[in-house]
């Protein structure tokens, strides 16, 4: 920049030399606010709180326009979806002069909500007073729903990843065992026909002696059989299982209010036959509402009344107790019967994937407290159990009770 | 401790599968085992036995499946080693799964050997067949601590 011809030194030269230098800094301090509004939303307010400044981005992101903003306080935007104690902090750490960060859920003119990162600056005077506030924010609505995605994912994983070791530890043990009888009765089969090929050819003028043929005929070969045959049907039983299993998960939840003293009655209506073959008697006290899945929630109650008739001890006439009650947020719901009863050293096991606890008496595959522990894992609620040999089991299922908002809605 | 007073111990089979302890049987018989082979369909079944079987100088060789109904073969080894006689069983896992966490399991609570059933029928043969080999040349202690 040319400079006039002036005297070092003089008072007017220096009085210019400073204009300029504070011209170039306000120029630079413009610079600087116009490369911030380019960027970012930014407000400033006074000592309480009112909006003295906002730009444009600001008012884009608010959907209001300046006029409506200039005035106001920052509860125009307040989205109520943060405690009070949250603010009440922020404004504990600027008002002592303190820069605070956090992020905001803030709510727009038209009700849509958004999130800002923010930093609130606070202006001091030369008491270390809070003139005024800046506040700068950096829209990171859709980084929140990312990072809202990535949790419903992580946790989608991490149950097909539990469906998936299930699935693997079923395979690498439940399916082997059939083939091993499958492929050591069909070496049988095939040793029975090489005793009986050996007797035809040894036969003079076509006669084969029947006792040749009579052991593999009567013994060998129908035992192959047999457990050939029991070997498929327990393959076909497990693949059939298996699928039902990991199908469990895709299966789309409609969490509602549950009214399960309803939905107990109608499933009693439903077994009715069964339980007045065995002089069975059911006692429902007045249960809790909550909220699941009415499909999958009514199949947990099913299977466990079906248990109930399956483990009866034959001893004495079926009694079932069915009582509930709210316990921190859960509805606990106890089926108590006076069956057999499960040992404590087998308790554990009852929900594992196709264990079955006397698979010679009783028919099943093994799967229904194993998915009644899935179904009601997907619906935020759980399964357990306590018994006692000989005085009967009492299983417990919780799911989230229904509260106090819920009922108004 | 005189383990040449019982040099054939008995051969316990504890399978809830009847086919495989069949399978099992017949292969121990065709490698020329004359041991007294007995079978039991659970660990519960093997438990039992031992509760009320008085400790006397018999020996034996277990052959335990893992997967079973009421206690499984895990829970079955874990009870012998932790008792002061039945520790002394050679107990050797045979069972369909070849998942390494479960060998690891057993090895560390203490069994002799693991051996998974092939599902192919030769190979299943001659793993047995090998079992009955070993068998005579095993040294098998009395359970009896007396």
């Amino acid at each position: 920049m040319a400079t006039p011809d002036l005297p070092a030194g003089s008072e007017l030269n220096d009085r210019t030399k400073l204009e300029r230098e504070l011209l170039a800094t306000v120029k630079e301090l413009k610079d600087v606010k116009a490369a911030l509004d380019e960027h970012s939303i930014v407000a400033i307010t006074n000592p309480a709180g009112r909006i003295t400044y906002v730009n444009d981005k600001f008012c884009a992101i608010s959907q209001y326009s300046r006029d409506e903003l200039l005035g106001q306080d920052h509860r125009i935007i307040n989205s109520r979806q943060h405690a009070k104690e949250f603010f009440r902090d922020l404004w504990a750490v600027i008002g002592s002069g303190r820069v605070w960060h956090g992020e905001i859920r803030n709510r727009a003119k038209d009700g849509t909500l958004y999130w800002v990162e923010t930093t609130i600056y606070p202006f001091l005077d030369e008491t270390g007073r809070p003139v005024q506030y800046v506040a700068i924010r950096t829209d990171i609505t859709k980084r929140k729903a990312d990072e809202e995605e990535l949790q419903r994912v992580v946790a989608e994983l991490a149950e097909k990843n539990k469906e998936l070791e299930a699935i693997v530890y079923t395979v690498s043990h439940d399916l082997r065992s059939p083939l091993v009888n499958v492929q050591g009765f069909g070496r049988q089969l095939n040793r029975a026909c090489d005793t009986m090929r050996a007797a035809v050819a040894a036969a003079e003028a076509g006669l084969v002696p029947a006792d040749k043929l009579q052991a593999p005929l009567d013994t060998a070969i129908p035992q192959a059989l047999r457990f050939i045959n029991a070997g498929v049907n327990k393959m076909e039983t497990l693949l059939a299982g298996l699928l039902r299993y990991s199908r469990l998960g895709r299966v789309a939840l409609s969490i509602r209010p549950l009214n399960i003293s309803g939905m107990i009655a109608e499933i009693i209506a439903a077994t009715k036959f069964q339980l007045d073959e065995v002089g069975a008697e059911v006692r429902v006290d007045p249960l809790p509402t909550c909220l699941g899945d009415n499909v999958q929630t009514s199949q947990v109650f099913g299977n466990l009344l079906d248990n109930a008739l399956k483990y009866r001890d034959p001893a004495r006439p079926l009694r079932v107790h069915i009582t509930g009650s709210v316990e921190s947020g859960q509805a606990v719901y106890r089926v108590a019967d006076n069956g057999l009863g499960i040992a404590a050293e087998h308790q554990a096991k009852v929900f594992d994937i196709f264990h079955r606890l006397n698979p010679d008496s009783t028919p099943g595959e093994g799967l229904g407290l194993t998915i009644a522990q899935r179904v009601l894992e997907r619906q935020k609620g759980r399964i357990w159990v306590e018994s006692r040999v000989g005085e009967g089991s009492t299983f417990f299922v919780s799911l989230p009770a229904l509260d106090s908002r819920g009922k108004t809605t | 401790m005189s383990t040449a007073t019982a040099p054939t111990p008995t051969i316990l089979i504890v399978d809830d599968d009847e086919g495989h302890a069949i399978l099992i049987r017949e292969n121990l018989r065709a490698a020329g085992l004359t041991n007294q082979i007995d079978h039991f369909q659970d660990g519960q079944a093997v438990l039992d036995f031992f509760a009320r079987t008085p400790r006397g100088p018999e020996t034996y060789l277990v052959l335990l499946d893992i997967r079973m109904p009421k206690v499984d073969g895990i829970e079955v080894l874990r009870r012998f080693k932790a008792d002061a006689d039945l520790r002394k069983l050679p107990i050797i896992m045979l069972t369909t799964t070849d998942d390494s966490r479960e060998v690891d399991r057993c090895h560390q609570l203490g069994c002799n050997g693991y051996i998974q059933k092939p599902v192919d029928y030769e190979r299943f043969a001659e793993a047995i067949r090998r079992i009955g080999l070993f068998v005579p040349l095993l040294l098998v202690p009395q359970i009896s601590s007396r």
